[in-house]
């Protein structure tokens, strides 16, 4: 009967409902797709840093992902790499070695990484071959092919086909030193990578290097990058002699702080937006209340309670509420999916900023998550609530007698 | 604390009576010269050496014999003669350019100024030494610090405009033979980082010359670099076009 009741009054003033709801399905609408946005920023980020290049969990020897110190070299297991690869967790195991030295291609020479990799492991867990502009990615035959940053190949002056020279010094002391082809030049948004990151084929960098047989780490892709560090205590247990595992996490403190740091700042943005809807929906709902302070009397009068008032109003605002997470909810998920086909690219406007040791892309890209409808939409019913509460009260405490006087 | 009339010309006298000695014996004392003729001393109007270098780190040693030509302070090539992995490496200095020739792959490189700290050849001796140390009796400003019955002292602190490696250079020369003992390097910070310790002094076409140099990084003891002339000879005649990118890559 409340809500039969509660439904007729919404639909009496056919305008200021609408306009209320409106309001509500608008505010959260934007809400979601703002957190869409935000966390698409934060996908960014965190591909750029692990898909690109580091992995979600690397396998190494203590120390070495401070110091990168050559000597801290090991043999991959075979036994281990086995396991790895037959963990249903783990999507990529990608072992590699890592030299530094000069890259030189005619009269220009520069300082450059060099990643040695197997290129179908390296596929597995970095996805630079998504990221080509020219060429294409080195074959697991080919056996002096480099695949280098854009940047890098401007500085240089290469193009795909064209010949580099590489000179290090090796692990017992000389001069490492043998020619590359360019097979593909990549372009990640990521300056650090883009101007000195390059890969080449393991076994030509450990030769080069003089650590034949060895590697520096190896890296993995996993299926839910979040729960990394539960995936690595599990992982250790099959670790042999003196390797450690570390997660992207520990390796990017400041990423993993600022992607953690989502469901706090996700809220307050939440809190600021619907603290002006709450405004006006509370504004309407005391309105419509003061409106009808007779119809109130005459209700008490005829024997309704004073929580049945109360419940009336609040379930007219629970209803108006329920209907705007509805259309708001459907309204954000249209224009979040419209985010995550299209986007906006930025590119022509904004270089990429690099922060908290990644980057974070001129684009406007949005994902779709649980977390950004969830809590626009509890969030909005309490607001419907708590805006329909104080008005509920007014009604409920009117004395029937004053009320039926009032004109 | 006050300090009495009668005694403070006597505490000026005493402190400036010293200091006018030094400065005395200073001007009698070329400095920069002193400077330029050790910085030079391997060099010449032109050389043409036979030398070892031995090379010891954490993690490996070498040895390496290298034969080596120079004409006056710019000029400068070297190649390694063993080992046979290495044959042919050479090392070519044009003025301010370092240049690399690797037989393996037949092609040379230039060394980008960013990489000019780098080690070269493997050694604790870096690019920037080869290209700086020519300059350095222009880039620093000399004064004697001490001398003793057999040695000066002498501090190098950079001139304000000069783009240099060292914060301070202390030389310690011998009076008899103007000849090098041990030179120490400090960085910005006035930190001791390098000291190259010279001895086996020979005579050499009249001159006098340590023919053996260490070169000890202090925050690795236990690494060094030992650089022994096995030959050397000074006014060498060689080509005009000796010093160039084409001669770097004859084999």
């Amino acid at each position: 009967m409340l809500l039969s009741l509660a439904l007729r009054n919404i639909w009496r003033n056919k305008r200021r409902t609408l306009l209320t709801v409106s309001a509500m399905v608008v505010s959260s609408a934007l809400l979601i797709l703002a957190l869409g946005i935000f966390s698409g920023m934060l996908n960014d980020m965190l591909a750029a840093a692990t898909e690109q290049y580091r992995g979600h969990l690397v396998i190494s020897m203590p120390g070495y992902q401070q110091d990168r110190e050559i000597f801290n070299s090991f043999v991959p297991d075979f036994v281990l790499q086995e396991e790895l690869d037959k963990d249903p967790d783990v999507l990529g195991v990608s072992p590699r070695l890592r030299g530094f030295g000069l890259l030189s291609h005619g009269q220009n020479t520069y300082p450059a990484e060099l990643l040695g990799i197997r290129p179908r492991r390296e596929r597995q867990v970095t996805n630079l071959g998504k990221h080509l502009t020219a060429g294409r990615y080195p074959t697991e035959e080919a056996a002096d092919a480099a695949l280098l940053g854009r940047g890098l190949a401007q500085k240089l002056g290469v193009e795909p086909g064209d010949e580099l020279v590489f000179v290090t010094q090796a692990a017992d002391g000389s001069i490492g030193n043998d020619l590359l082809t360019v097979t593909g030049i990549f372009a990640t948004g990521d300056t650090t990578h883009d101007n000195s990151l390059v890969l080449v084929p393991l076994a030509w960098l450990q030769k080069v290097m003089v650590l034949e047989g060895k590697v520096h780490e190896i890296a993995l892709r996993i299926h839910r990058p979040s729960e990394a560090s539960v995936l690595a205590d599990r992982l250790t247990a099959l670790l042999p002699g003196q390797l450690r595992i570390v997660t992207w996490g520990s390796l990017m403190p400041e990423l993993q702080e600022a992607i953690l740091s989502f469901d706090a700042s996700r809220l307050i943005v939440a809190v600021i937006l619907y603290l002006a809807t709450g405004l006006g929906i509370l504004n309407t709902v005391y309105m419509s209340v003061m409106e009808r302070t007779r119809e109130f009397g005459v209700l008490m009068a005829i024997g309704m309670r004073t929580w049945q008032i109360r419940l009336l109003v609040l379930s007219e605002t629970l209803v108006m509420g329920l209907l705007s997470l509805i259309a708001g909810c459907s309204l954000g998920a249209l224009m979040t999916l419209y985010m995550q086909q299209v986007g906006i690219d930025l590119s022509r406007h904004l270089t990429p900023i690099t922060y908290a040791g990644s980057t974070i892309l001129p684009r406007l890209h949005a994902v779709n998550e649980v977390g950004n409808y969830l809590l626009p939409a509890v969030m909005l019913l309490i607001i419907a609530l708590l805006a329909g509460w104080l008005p509920a009260r007014r009604a409920a405490k009117l004395q029937p007698a004053d009320a039926l006087r009032e004109e | 604390m006050t300090i009495p009339h009668k005694i403070l010309p006597w505490l000026i006298f005493m402190i400036v009576a010293p200091l006018c000695v030094l400065a005395q014996t200073s001007s009698d004392l070329d400095l920069r010269a002193l400077i330029r003729e050790v910085e030079d001393q391997y060099t010449g109007k032109s050389s043409h050496a036979l030398m070892t270098m031995q090379v010891r780190t954490e993690h490996w040693q070498r040895s390496l014999k290298m034969e080596a030509w120079s004409r006056g302070r710019d000029r400068f090539l070297v190649r390694i003669l063993e080992p046979a992995k290495e044959r042919g490496v050479a090392t070519l200095k044009n003025d301010r350019e370092v240049w690399n020739y690797l037989p393996k792959v037949d092609r040379t490189i230039k060394i980008p100024p960013s990489m000019m700290g780098g080690a070269w050849m493997g050694s604790h001796i870096t690019n920037n030494d080869l290209v700086k140390q020519s300059h350095i009796d222009q880039d620093y400003d000399f004064s004697l610090l001490e001398q003793t019955p057999d040695f000066w002292r002498i501090e190098g602190l950079p001139k304000p405009e000069a783009a240099v490696v060292w914060g301070k250079i202390v030389y310690q020369i011998g009076r008899a033979d103007r000849v090098p003992q041990r030179i120490a390097y400090f960085d910005e910070d006035m930190a001791m980082v390098r000291e190259i310790i010279f001895d086996k002094v020979q005579t050499v076409e009249a001159r006098r010359l340590p023919m053996r140099m260490t070169v000890q990084p202090l925050d690795k003891p236990e690494e060094q670099t030992l650089l022994e002339y096995e030959q050397i000879a000074f006014d060498v005649s060689l080509p005009e076009n000796f010093f160039s990118l084409r001669n770097l890559k004859r084999r």
